[in-house]
């Protein structure tokens, strides 16, 4: 049941302006807009699905873009001239969002049994390790060139061609629908025995919960989204090739999480359209104000330092995010004494340390 | 056989400077549990520090007066402690506030840190590689077919000592004492009368000047750096220091020379472009089946 | 409003923010008649010392193209960075060529200067219908097969005023050969444009007779080359040949080679234009000199139709040129020289896209300062120049051009 009273104006406002989106291209014409707006919804399905990982699962995942990779080389092998084949665009949505999934599995099923900072670097060099396998593997991925004229989709006897208008529907569906799986997902059993892990892993298990297989959901659905988000950009941009999934792709999925709050759906959708806002809007914007007065800093190059200061000092000050949710403020606030006991508690142990 | 050799040398001074950003990255996981990402970059501002204070001699004329070891020991001291400084600094504004937190949390602005501090060095010297000014003369032995320069003995030499001085370090002066106890058991440690904060930040001065002389060593052993240069060894190092057992020194010196010899054995004998791949694949296997590495005693997870 | 909800607002008003901008920089209706050329090229990070100067090559042609430009005309300039994080990114090159495919006053755009980047710009430019002019782009792959044209194959968006990797690569072969060098290794960047120069210098050096003693492949942005250096130094080669650029460390590759048993005054290092740039001398220090390098463009201080604009360079950007500036400035005078041609056509109104693009289609025998040419049914450039350099005493030096003109 719907609690009307707990939304504030504020909260209506996004759902006003989730509402409008879809009217948004009848307003500005700019393909230009809608491309940078295709590429904004790219990202926030990446969000999305790392948000099931990091927020929901409490696994920090650095190397999401492995994930968007394969989905994206898996559309792209299929169809395009490199071998020829031309499968159609749809299955191969849910193909490539189910390949990125295995993956997810494969990565996941030696790893999960890790502690969270060790996943986080194990992680980090599988996302080092495909880019620069797809680039040795030449014979098959086309290496640096990576592969090229990839197909489009067609609907109904209407292809999409290059125009950004079709793609920007599809990727706002596709948002829509990655949403509400997210949501369902966070409040079915599966989503609570997340919960259960993030707070407390060993407690979660100890209440019956099979951690393993709760964690490798995660790591596979969050990863399934990528696979998805891989092949609307294979399709828009025609290419993929390695330098297209390198580690800032990664970082600037984690930063758009942080940023709005992890574990919250709203803090996603926020978080990501503010980081895209800034880098296609209010940066150039930037650099071209600070041009008209005779300063020449080009803003842009200094993204990734603003991604290290959201990072930072969102974790410092604000660590449930802008649009947190207020059960995860509540865990983020009383967790320094679980983890204290936590500490406490793993020390006892006698070790070599230093 | 002699090509082996020489690929074996050059392995061991690559694993010299991995082992000696190691030693940084398991002296502070070992305290305080947690993966200092930005450990790397701080390697790369010993590179960086160096430079500035071998220009800063040069500029006042001094260089080619001085005798060449006084040169190279305020250079190398001056890049120690600056470094020193920006790990204690960065623990203070970055990490203390979250010794409690969840684990993830310092994680992540050690993630934040190193990206600033990346940008800072870019902002400061610009995007492309920096030659390192060549004050030290490189001498070259040759033993047969097999090379021997002046500037790979002295990173494996500087390694090793430094290793030998850190461990005398803790095992046998107060401080050290008191590292160790607050790594065993901070409250304890604390009930002691042990000051925590300052034996953190210890640990972190400490750590980051070892960096500060891998950045140094660096920078005259390949005459050039740049700014995103911490990254990959940063992730190289931490890969040595899990190899060896996190928290062991000895551990993080076996391990970088370890991953040092996996690099150029790699990039000598099979392929350069798959050099990083063998590495990255190592610390995979090596989480997966040895998470407490060659060194380290098994350990069961938190109860 | 308490602090939480502050923050809120902030965000929100923030994305409404978007909808503003987006809104205010729709085209407006001028009254004066402005004429875009677009360019995009690298302008940020490491790839900024190729990207500058050719952009400031390219401005300068605006600039002069208004003093003269027709009645009630403007020409203007709308630059994009396809850097991001400071290295050139397909996706945000064509994201930017989208959006002035998007402005219909824009009429051409002076870029892309890196083949990957090309190769993405491609299939939109086709799409759009707006011309694109590469000052550098030499991957052959580009014109010469329709891959790209996905949309229009036969329809030629994209041209280049630069000569391609097969006849760089090999001019550099033939220039190894002069430089009396038997055995060579080669080294690539595995990138594009580095792999694929480094083959056809590969496959053209041996049918010249020349010994390739290896090949290898270094991961870009790496410190340490030791290890591929030393296996190199073992097969006592007369040059090392290196297929790439200096930022994805043809510098550092070069600034090695001695400490790796190969003195930098005896081994000769060769490369193409990816080393052309003021960096690489930087970089490698010493161990620059005894370099040798093939740029896709004439000397332009060799064309004493190129010293008003070298002049002109350096009294408005107090620099020297970059290898690339004149083509940049040529290429944006195409642009230009079309759409006036247009406008007379018109008589004296602004001309379509379509027409732009049929004049540049249509250009033969255009004079420049880097010399008469016109493009060839795949949009390459008919009289293609290679230029041969050096590095001596820390210094770039030229050497000869040859005239590679496809037959």
């Amino acid at each position: 049941m719907l609690n009307w009273k707990k939304y504030r104006p504020i909260d209506w406002a996004l759902v006003a302006i989730a509402v409008f989106m879809p009217f948004l291209p009848l307003v500005d014409h700019n393909g230009g807009h809608i491309n940078v707006l295709v590429n904004a919804g790219i990202y926030m399905m990446l969000a999305i699905g790392l948000n099931i990982v990091v927020g929901f699962a409490g696994l920090l995942d650095l190397g999401y873009a492995a994930f968007f990779a394969i989905g994206s080389y898996t559309y792209a092998m299929v169809a395009s001239p490199q071998f020829g084949l031309h499968f159609s665009f749809w299955p191969m949505v849910l193909i490539s969002a189910f390949v990125a999934a295995l993956f997810g599995v494969i990565l996941g099923a030696p790893t999960l049994r890790l502690r969270g900072d060790y996943l986080a670097i194990v992680t980090l060099g599988f996302g080092e390790i495909v880019p620069q396998t797809f680039l040795n593997l030449a014979k098959y991925t086309g290496g640096p060139n990576g592969i090229s004229a990839i197909d489009q989709p067609k609907l109904f006897g209407y292809h999409f061609g290059l125009n950004p208008l079709p793609y920007y529907y599809l990727v706002l569906v596709l948002i829509a629908f990655s949403l509400i799986v997210a949501n369902n997902l966070r409040t079915s059993r599966l989503g609570r025995a997340w919960m259960a892990i993030r707070e407390d892993e060993i407690a979660a298990a100890h209440m019956g919960i099979n951690t393993t297989t709760a964690k490798l959901a995660a790591f596979s659905l969050g990863a399934s989204f990528s696979g998805l988000s891989g092949v609307v950009n294979a399709s828009l941009l025609t290419l993929v090739s390695p330098d297209q999934f390198k580690f800032n792709v990664s970082i600037t999925v984690l930063s758009m999480l942080v940023l709005g709050g992890m574990g919250s759906l709203p803090g996603v959708v926020v978080g990501s359209a503010l980081l895209s806002i800034l880098n296609f809007f209010i940066l150039p914007q930037a650099s071209n104000l600070a041009a008209t007065v005779g300063l020449h800093i080009d803003f842009t190059s200094y993204r990734f330092m603003l991604y290290g200061i959201i990072l930072v000092a969102v974790m410092l000050f604000k660590p449930e995010g802008l649009w947190g949710s207020e059960q995860r403020k509540a865990e983020l606030k009383e967790s320094g004494d679980i983890a204290k006991a936590e500490n406490a508690e793993y020390e006892e142990m006698p070790r070599e340390t230093v | 056989m002699e090509l082996f050799i020489q690929q074996v040398i050059n392995g061991l001074s690559l694993g010299g400077i991995y082992a000696l950003i190691a030693l940084g990255y398991t002296m502070v996981y070992g305290i305080i549990e947690l993966i200092n990402f930005a450990h790397g970059d701080v390697y790369t501002m010993g590179s960086f520090f160096s430079i500035a204070i071998i220009g800063l001699l040069d500029a006042s004329g001094q260089l080619h007066g001085l005798p060449l070891l006084l040169v190279l020991a305020v250079t190398l001291a001056g890049a120690m402690i600056l470094c020193g400084i920006v790990g204690v600094l960065l623990e203070r504004l970055a990490y203390r506030r979250l010794r409690n937190a969840p684990r993830l949390a310092p994680l992540i602005t050690a993630i934040g840190a190193s990206f600033i501090l990346e940008n800072i060095m870019q902002l400061w010297r610009g995007p492309s590689p920096i030659p390192f000014p060549s004050v030290v003369p490189n001498v070259t032995w040759h033993f047969g077919g097999v090379n021997l320069s002046s500037n790979e003995v002295l990173v494996v030499v500087m390694a090793l000592a430094l290793m030998a001085m850190l461990q005398i370090f803790i095992y046998n002066t107060r401080l050290g004492k008191a590292m160790r106890a607050t790594a065993q058991d901070r409250d304890a440690a604390q009930l002691m009368g042990i000051n925590i904060n300052m034996t953190i930040a210890l640990t972190f001065f400490i750590g980051s000047a070892l960096a500060g002389v891998g950045g140094f060593v660096s920078g005259i052993y390949y005459g050039s750096t740049w700014f995103y240069n911490g990254f990959e060894a940063g992730l190289k190092a931490f890969t040595a220091a899990v190899l060896g057992g996190i928290g062991n020194v000895a551990g993080a010196m076996l391990g970088g020379f370890v991953i040092g010899m996996v690099e150029s054995l790699t990039a000598g004998f099979i392929s350069d472009q798959w050099a990083t791949v063998a590495v990255f694949l190592l610390l995979v296997l090596v989480l997966i089946f040895r998470p407490s590495g060659l060194l380290g005693e098994v350990l069961p997870d938190k109860v | 409003m308490s602090r939480r909800s502050l923050a809120r607002f902030v965000a929100l008003a923030a994305i409404l923010s978007m909808f503003g901008t987006s809104a205010a920089v729709m085209p407006a209706q001028a009254a004066d008649q402005v004429i875009k050329i677009g360019i995009d090229l690298p302008v940020s990070g490491a790839d900024a010392s190729d990207g500058i100067p050719t952009q400031n090559g390219a401005a300068l042609a605006v600039d002069e193209a208004n003093a003269h430009a027709p009645k009630g005309i403007k020409f203007a300039v709308d630059a994009l960075d396809d850097a991001v994080g400071g290295v050139h990114n397909p996706q945000q090159g064509a994201t930017n060529i989208r959006s002035l495919a998007a402005d219909p006053a824009v009429m051409g755009v002076v870029g892309p200067f890196n083949s990957n980047v090309a190769a993405a710009e491609i299939p939109v430019s086709n799409e759009s219908g707006l011309p694109l002019i590469s000052p550098s782009n030499t991957n052959p792959t580009l014109t010469k097969t329709a891959k790209y044209r996905t949309a229009h194959p036969n329809e030629i968006t994209y041209f280049r005023v630069c000569a391609t990797d097969d006849v760089q690569g090999k001019a550099g072969a033939e220039f190894a050969k002069t430089l009396g060098l038997k055995k060579v290794y080669i080294i690539d960047d595995n990138e594009t444009y580095g792999l694929g120069l480094a083959n056809v210098f590969e496959k053209d050096f041996k049918e010249m007779g020349g010994a390739v003693l290896g090949h290898d492949h270094i991961t870009a942005n790496q410190q340490d080359f030791k290890a591929l250096l030393t296996k190199v130094a073992a097969t006592k080669p007369d040059a090392v040949y290196y297929g790439g650029t200096t930022s994805t460390g043809g510098g550092l590759v070069r600034q090695q080679m001695g400490a790796a048993g190969m003195d930098p005054a005896k081994v000769k290092y060769e490369g193409g234009d990816g080393i052309s740039d003021a960096e690489f001398i930087k970089v490698a220090g010493d161990a620059a000199n005894n370099s040798y390098y093939t740029v896709a463009a004439p000397n332009a201080a060799k064309s004493a139709s190129a010293q008003a604009f070298i002049n002109a360079y350096k009294a408005k950007y107090h620099s020297d040129i970059g290898a690339y500036s004149a083509n940049g400035y040529v290429a944006a005078q195409v642009i230009i020289a079309a759409a006036e041609k247009a406008i007379k056509a018109n008589g004296g109104k602004a001309p379509t896209r379509a027409q732009v693009l049929k004049n540049i289609q249509n250009t033969s025998g255009f004079k420049s300062i880097i010399g008469t040419f016109g493009f060839d049914k795949n949009g390459d450039t008919t009289s293609p120049v290679i230029a041969l350099w050096t590095i001596k005493n820390g210094a770039q030096d030229f050497v000869h051009q040859i005239n590679v003109s496809t037959k």
